[in-house]
């Protein structure tokens, strides 16, 4: 149905793809793997003449036997959506803001005088069928994700196109988008060509894989196979990079000896207006211990971290730092905030677009007056977050880094001041796979060497798993469950950590 | 270099000729050709070999008013917009920073002079200071703030909800480094945008509420020339070349003002 031959693709002298060779039958379901930058987001692109105009394309990209590149305009109209159809990723901003979703499902229809019923689309997708009148800021991730897929399957198409459908959506659900996705491709005989840079998701969905790197098709062949014998390197480094819940190979952190109390938060209720979101909670880090809080968004995590942090008022209850209350405000509170670092999630708005490295290392020194020896102080930091020489990057913006360096600067920056906790919210979700694990690497890295504890904020039960000696599930504003990893993950005593542990896909 | 460029660039040389102008006209003008006791041409000569663009009605040539009015024009446009900016940063930085009670008791603040037809207030409030330059100064940039504080506080409200921001805060910085580190350094570039723009709009307003007798009655500055043809009866005299040179002065000074603040906006916001 799909073949693509000889696809290379050229920005301008920078080649982006190069001669991919891909054929994909009508039922059959297949991965394209890869970091970003791979050029797999290109190669979707290409199969509808979606990319921009600078883009060369040389090639052949068959349609049903028809050369896409050379169709005309009226051809490319009738064939997009009707014979092959995309599942953009990031519903947020694939949908019209103002407009109700059953109407933006209908347009496709519409334009192409196809007959069916919206009604029935979101029935196919698990819907009910009063959200066709929501707009969609009304619903959640995973309802507008379905509705991205309805709107893919208006006019009947053989061919899904899915680009990384689910990555912005936490555990458990993805697990229903995928289950949603897997049936319908059975069940009306779909192709699937779905991009994701988590392998584990494309084993959960589909049967055949191929992994690019730098623009080239490096590997393919069926999913299991892949991934239990990689033959290229780089198909390795990413299965790798995915941990398996219950490998002891995957599990990183070394044993701790059970540690005194260095932060402990005693019934902390933290409410919005009229919602609560932290009910009750009580959380103890010991010195030099990793705990990952774990949750699905909106469970309230993030919401507990910036409140440890003092960023929040708690309504009532207690945080103790080293055996004393922490202060709300004044001098005492940013004295703590000395020992406490945080690092967010996306270290490329982390960082100020106009401060150079050296300046975002130097900024904690700044604010608490040790301006003394801060050259040596910002060198020392940058290199203990591994970018090495430093000097090679203080000059530098943040926009010249990638992004796992962003993410060493952030590091840096917290680590310029010495604290003794860091707490960081979600540190490995934004970057790529084998980054990711350099990141786990450095912050088991620093514990060792620094004894310095952490609170590790994620969805990621994997990666609580490779890195935490204790996990902490989180559940609408309640700790549900906390211990080891091992009795936590291995053997869950609450069922909403069994309900996330069911729905993390397996490689 | 794009259109936009060009423009700018020629804004910007129509503005450094009027700049000398305002600078050198003082240093190499005499005093007595601009004293109506001491003049000796005729009134309402028409432009000729003595004088360039002829003389008023006391017999002033209107080429030296024309270079003489330069700098007062000049000099309160910009020192109303440099007033009028400076005091809508201050408002739209703390309202957008801090938040709470002030912001609201300074947002309506800033509401109550937007509501308020400007020009009309500044008419009020020549009337009842005492006549002089600072006074139309004051005129100005008391009534044309909101609007700069309004999307100052716009800017600073974006900047403030960056991960950046709160980063800093995790950091222990407080308002003064957030302000002075983040806020300012953002805010500054649209600021002076708006300050280009703000300088065209408040030579305009001279030139109104001197047109309308408001002025400083000491100096010289193309509003009040016109103020002055229009009192003696340039029309009736038919004396053209009394009324349209400070006009079009304005009409050329004002929009070179624009053209420069419209290149710098180009240059200082992001493509993407």
């Amino acid at each position: 149905m799909l073949e693509l031959k000889n696809l290379s693709v050229h920005y301008g002298p920078k080649r982006v793809v190069s001669e991919v060779d891909l054929t994909l039958a009508p039922g059959q379901t297949l991965g394209l793997a890869g970091e970003s930058g791979s050029g797999k987001s290109t190669v979707a692109m290409s199969v509808l003449r979606l990319l921009p105009r600078t883009a060369r394309v040389e090639g052949e990209i068959l349609l049903d036997g028809d050369d896409v590149r050379t169709m005309s305009w009226g051809r490319l109209r009738a064939v997009r959506w009707a014979s092959a159809s995309i599942v953009f990723q990031g519903a947020m901003h694939s949908l019209n803001p103002v407009r109700r979703v059953g109407d933006q499902i209908a347009e496709p229809m519409r334009l192409h005088g196809t007959r069916g019923s919206v009604t029935e689309l979101l029935e196919q997708v698990e819907l009910p069928r009063e959200k066709a009148r929501a707009y969609p800021h009304e619903l959640s991730g995973g309802q507008r994700q379905r509705v991205m897929i309805a709107m893919a399957l208006a006019c009947g198409p053989r061919l899904v196109i899915a680009d990384e459908p689910t990555t912005a959506l936490d555990v458990v659900v993805q697990a229903q988008v995928l289950a949603v996705l897997k049936r319908l491709v059975a069940e009306q005989d779909l192709g699937l060509l779905m991009i994701s840079h988590d392998l584990s998701v494309l084993a959960e969905t589909c049967d055949d894989l191929a992994v690019m790197h730098r623009g080239e098709l490096v590997e393919r062949g069926r999913t299991r196979e892949v991934i239990a014998n990689p033959r290229h390197p780089h198909t390795a480094a990413l299965t790798a990079a995915f941990p398996v819940i219950g490998d002891p190979a995957h599990r990183w952190a070394d044993p701790a000896p059970a540690p005194e109390p260095l932060l402990q938060v005693r019934d902390l209720v933290v409410d919005y207006g009229r919602t609560r979101a932290v009910d009750g909670v009580d959380l103890t880090i010991g010195r030099g211990e990793i705990v990952a809080l774990v949750g699905q968004s909106g469970s309230g995590k993030t919401t507990l971290a910036r409140t440890i942090m003092g960023l929040r008022k708690p309504s009532s209850g207690r945080v103790i730092f080293d055996g004393a209350e922490v202060a709300r405000s004044g001098k005492a509170l940013k004295a703590f905030r000395r020992q406490v670092q945080l690092v967010l999630q996306d270290p490329s708005s982390a960082l100020n677009p106009r401060h150079t490295v050296f300046d975002a290392v130097a900024e904690g020194l700044r604010v608490h007056g040790l301006a003394d020896d801060q050259e040596a102080q910002v060198t020392a930091a940058v290199e203990r977050a591994e970018l090495r020489p430093a000097s090679l990057y203080l000059e530098s913006l943040p926009h010249e880094l990638s992004g796992g360096q962003q993410q060493r600067v952030v590091i840096a920056g917290a680590l310029v001041l010495r604290p003794r906790l860091l707490v960081a919210d979600e540190p490995v979700a934004s970057l790529d796979a084998s980054v990711r694990g350099e990141i786990v690497a450095l912050l088991l890295r620093l514990r060792r060497e620094l004894g310095l504890a952490s609170l590790i904020i994620t969805h990621d039960l994997g990666l609580a798993w490779q890195i935490a000696d204790r996990v902490a599930v989180m559940h609408q504003g309640k700790i549900v469950e906390q211990g080891s990893v091992e009795q936590v993950l291995l053997t869950p005593s609450h069922d909403y950590t069994r309900a996330l542990l069911r729905a993390v896909p397996q490689v | 270099m794009n259109r936009m460029g060009r423009t700018g660039l020629a804004g910007a040389g129509v503005l450094a000729v009027a700049a000398l102008v305002a600078l050198v006209a003082p240093l190499l003008i005499d005093a007595d050709s601009l004293d109506v006791t001491r003049v000796t041409a005729q009134a309402w000569q028409p432009p000729g070999a003595g004088h360039w663009l002829g003389t008023d009605h006391t017999g002033r040539s209107v080429a030296l008013l024309m270079a003489q009015g330069t700098g007062t024009s000049l000099f309160v446009g910009l020192t109303a917009a440099v007033l009028s900016v400076g005091i809508g940063t201050l408002v739209g930085i703390v309202s957008g920073h801090f938040g709470g009670l002030l912001a609201g008791t300074l947002l309506r603040v800033t509401d109550f002079f937007l509501v308020l037809p400007a020009l009309v207030l500044a008419i009020a409030l020549s009337t009842v200071l005492p006549r002089g330059l600072g006074t139309i100064v004051l005129a100005i940039g008391l009534t044309s703030w909101p609007s700069t504080a309004r999307m100052v506080r716009a800017q600073t409200l974006t900047i403030e909800a960056r991960p950046f921001v709160e980063r800093a805060r995790a950091l222990g910085g407080g308002h003064g480094h957030v302000i002075a580190r983040h806020v300012v350094p953002s805010v500054v570039p649209l600021v002076l945008v708006n300050a280009t723009l703000a300088v065209a709009s408040a030579i305009v307003a001279e030139s109104t509420l001197a047109f309308l007798g408001l002025g400083d009655p000491t100096r010289i500055s193309w509003g009040a020339m016109l103020h002055q043809a229009q009192l003696h009866g340039a029309v009736p005299q038919q004396a053209w070349w009394y009324l349209l040179p400070p006009g079009l002065a304005i009409v050329v000074v004002v929009l070179a003002f624009t053209l420069v603040g419209r290149a710098l906006e180009a240059v200082v916001t992001p493509k993407r």
